[in-house]
């Protein structure tokens, strides 16, 4: 089947149908869709929980942002020191950067931005990444001083998440003014939000004139304005993927990012309690074939049954291919030489949520581990099943460190596995406060082996990215869209 | 007549007010409530709390389900939980342009669905009737997710003539969604021409049979004039209540026609609705295509009775 480019459909009739298509021939325009997954709530509050990040991806900048190897580099911020504790950062900021509405970028911005992420008025999700900020003083226009009020070597890490970014001081709503490349035309998430390029952009004017977001929540939906050459930019899935390839008017990117699917068990419960018997029901798996079949070779990376992504400076890549004897062994020595009885719930929640616990159940079943597979409602799963049994859950990508302390330190609200290790614990408490980024990194790999050797939560790859774009988008890299440098992005004619 | 009509009119007051009840009880007897299933997996207990204190989800069931029926009757459809806004101002315009793509739908589906039918059922299994019928049967079988996907594949991936997916805001100027919802309402067309045609067929075969016919026929009369003024009004008449079941049909194929091509209505919305966890929404969503089902159905059988003499007459 022959597609038709998008210069040639421009020649045919129907074309006053083409809303998105007829501005003057000159701009070059940049057309993504909004899945408006926030129905409409979207908000250009960068710490909002229903931020529209695609949004304020390009109308705000960071301080501090990640490199090709996903170490921090500097933005907004030229350097940064710490004080010999990690209680006191110092930043320097990038001189000459102005906002959209023309006034200049200085520490009193930095102060406002940090400092309203703790005000408890606005229920911020960020409030768990940068809680521990202390205040923010003033030094000079170009200083600005981050206090903590506990010690955090990890803080330029922290200040690389996608909504850390940079707002005006006594900015609100409905916001919209910011540093970035794109500055806000027209806003509305629930049809058509439309950025002009930002030409005193301080690293240079972006090569679009224009990105435009439409709204399209259906997924078949997207991909087939995509197809159709009505939009330029789209996340893929897995079962729509065959339908570009070999397609030259479409690039396809798979790149590594930090969403994974798992099952944890709780390890307070017996018998689950011992951790041979935890360990057992992980090492069981074979991984590199879940991997293949539930995301497609090559589409993601194994891993020990670690939350960190590849692309994270602190991942630990440890090596654990399936091992039944081994399983076997340790059930017997936990008491359960005839193998043993799991009961594990999932629901219909995610596509691919209730494939990974049929592929565990039978991939486990040689090892005598005999699943007991229950699909529950997906109404109430949240509220029901998870953190109370044993359940598959989906996580989205994050930080080691904020991974590590969110879901594994014991008695943390979303220690889905109940996994309790003083030790473990403790690496964290060190890591955090060692300055040396190899030492921090060999402590949280330390960190990574207690959860391989103890833990209670299955976690057998990091499933990539997809994302497809029209063959004449250039500047866009496969690597996730933290890493886009969207002043860079351009559009051949 | 009068006493007929009224009839009907009470019928359709008692159904919708059924429609009312079980919307409402339906909802209250899923697993959790508006609040703990639009918050979700991040919700703590204060933020919980706080929801269904706004929402007075802590008062008891009997409680809420007199006030909410109450604000309905002053026209007051609660506000949407996502998208923090009054539900009346939200579902407006989405019914708005919902009413175009089903005007657009009906203007065109319906006299294409008579002509066709009564041309297949005057010359029952000839090479017309047969061509006619298969695409029909062909149409009636093949659901709206896969017509609509091929629409768009044709017209638009490969031919290019139109837009597949619509790209325009759900407030976009009326014209414009009219131009827009060509290829939604060529899908719609599809199946609820089939579904018209096949019974106005029959029904031009059964009337062609009766003795009338054979009498108008025997007497000479022109068949050109035998068909206008004989056979299409008798055929019309079974027509308007099937015509009226397929346009209350069409609610449930507008909910996955727009969604297939991204049209700013009110099926849309209800899927939105839906995948945010937006139970108020979802609610006056399933209550308003309640009533214009009902709504639908009564204009039909309002219009039937006027027109036939023989069923007024039965009822006096």
């Amino acid at each position: 089947m022959k597609f038709k480019s998008h210069t040639q459909r421009v020649a045919m009739p129907f074309v006053v149908f083409m809303t998105l298509a007829s501005a003057a021939d000159a701009d070059t325009i940049l057309r993504r869709a909004n899945d408006l997954s926030f129905g409409g709530s979207e908000s250009l509050d960068p710490i909002s929980a229903t931020r529209f990040y695609e949004v304020n991806d390009l109308i705000y900048s960071r301080l501090i942002r990640q490199d090709e190897t996903g170490r921090p580099a500097p933005e907004l911020a030229q350097s940064w020191t710490a004080n010999e504790t990690a209680t006191e950062w110092t930043l320097t900021l990038q001189p000459g950067v102005t906002f959209h509405d023309g006034s200049a970028f200085d520490a009193a911005d930095v102060q406002f931005t940090l400092e309203r992420v703790k005000d408890p008025a606005l229920e911020s999700p960020v409030t768990d990444v940068l809680g521990l900020i202390e205040a923010v003083d003033v030094i000079d226009p170009m200083t600005a001083k981050i206090r903590l009020s506990t010690p955090h070597a990890g803080l330029p890490l922290l200040l690389m998440d996608y909504r850390v970014r940079m707002l005006p001081e006594g900015a609100a709503a409905p916001f919209g003014v910011g540093t970035g490349p794109f500055m806000l035309d027209s806003y509305d998430p629930e049809s058509t939000t439309i950025l002009n390029a930002n030409t005193a952009y301080w690293e240079g004017a972006p090569k679009l004139d224009r990105i435009e977001f439409t709204a399209i929540p259906d997924s078949e939906a997207r991909n087939q304005a995509m197809l159709g050459g009505q939009i330029d930019y789209n996340g893929l899935t897995r079962d729509q993927e065959p339908l570009y390839t070999g397609n030259t008017d479409f690039t396809v990117q798979s790149y590594p990012a930090g969403g994974w699917f798992g099952i944890a068990f709780q390890s307070n419960q017996p018998p689950l309690d011992d951790p041979r018997i935890r360990k057992a029901l992980r090492i069981a798996v074979d991984r590199a074939e879940m991997l293949a079949l539930m995301s497609g070779e090559g589409n993601g990376i194994v891993s020990c049954d670690t939350p960190v992504m590849a692309s994270d400076p602190f991942r630990a890549n440890l090596d654990c291919p399936q091992d039944i004897a081994g399983a076997k062994a340790l059930l017997a020595e936990a008491g359960y030489p005839d193998g043993i009885d799991i009961e594990v719930f999932t629901a219909d929640l995610e596509p691919g949520m209730v494939q990974y616990a049929e592929v565990y159940q039978q991939q486990v079943a040689e090892a005598g581990i005999r699943v007991k597979l229950t699909v529950a409602p997906s109404d109430g799963y949240w509220d029901d099943i998870w953190l109370k049994k044993n359940a598959v859950t989906s996580w989205g990508q994050r930080p080691a460190d904020q991974f590590l302390n969110e879901a594994y330190r014991s008695g943390a609200a979303w220690n889905e596995s109940h996994f309790a290790s003083a030790a473990f614990d403790t690496l964290l408490d060190q890591a955090r406060s060692t300055l040396d980024l190899e030492k921090a990194r060999s402590l949280y790999v330390q960190a990574q082996e207690i959860l391989f050797n103890e833990g209670g939560t299955l976690i057998a790859y990091q499933e990539n990215g997809r994302r497809v774009m029209s063959s004449r988008v250039t500047g866009i890299a496969p690597q996730d869209e933290d890493h886009i440098r969207w002043h860079l992005v351009g559009m051949t004619p | 007549m009068a006493a007929a009509l009224l009839e009907r009119l009470g019928l359709a007051l008692v159904t919708m007010i059924i429609i009312v009840v079980v919307v409402f009880f339906a909802l209250e007897l899923m697993p959790g409530d508006a609040c703990s299933v639009n918050l979700g997996r991040g919700a703590s207990d204060s933020m919980l709390a706080a929801c269904q204190k706004r929402l007075g989800l802590d008062q008891p069931p009997l409680w809420r389900f007199a006030a909410w029926a109450g604000d309905i009757l002053t026209g007051d459809l609660g506000i949407s939980m996502q998208r923090e806004r009054p539900i009346a101002e939200i579902v407006g315009w989405r019914l708005r342009n919902t009413l175009i793509l089903a005007g657009v739908t009906a203007a065109i589906g319906i006299p294409l669905a008579l002509g066709l039918g009564v041309l297949a059922g005057l010359n029952p299994d000839g090479p017309l009737d047969m061509t006619i019928s298969g695409i029909a049967i062909f149409a009636m079988t093949v659901p709206e997710f896969i017509s609509g996907t091929l629409m768009i594949l044709l017209f638009s991936v490969i031919l290019g003539w139109a837009a597949g997916v619509v790209t325009i805001g759900y407030k976009a100027p009326a014209l414009d969604l009219l131009k827009a919802s060509i290829l939604p309402a060529a899908t719609l067309i599809f199946i609820l021409a089939a579904h018209i045609l096949r019974m106005v067929r029959a029904s031009v075969i059964e009337v062609m049979q009766s003795d009338f016919v054979q009498m108008a026929r025997l007497k000479g009369v022109p068949r050109r004039r035998m068909i206008l003024h004989h056979v299409v009004p008798n055929t019309l008449l079974p027509a308007i209540s099937i015509i009226g079941l397929t346009m209350a049909w069409l609610l449930g194929g507008v909910v996955i026609v727009e969604s297939v091509f991204n049209f700013p209505g009110l099926g849309r919305l209800a899927v939105d609705a839906v995948a945010d966890q937006d139970l108020p929404l979802v609610q006056a969503i399933a209550l308003l295509f309640g009533f214009i089902y009902v709504l639908t159905n009564l204009g039909a059988d309002l219009l039937a009775l006027t027109l036939n003499p023989r069923l007024r007459a039965r009822r006096r």
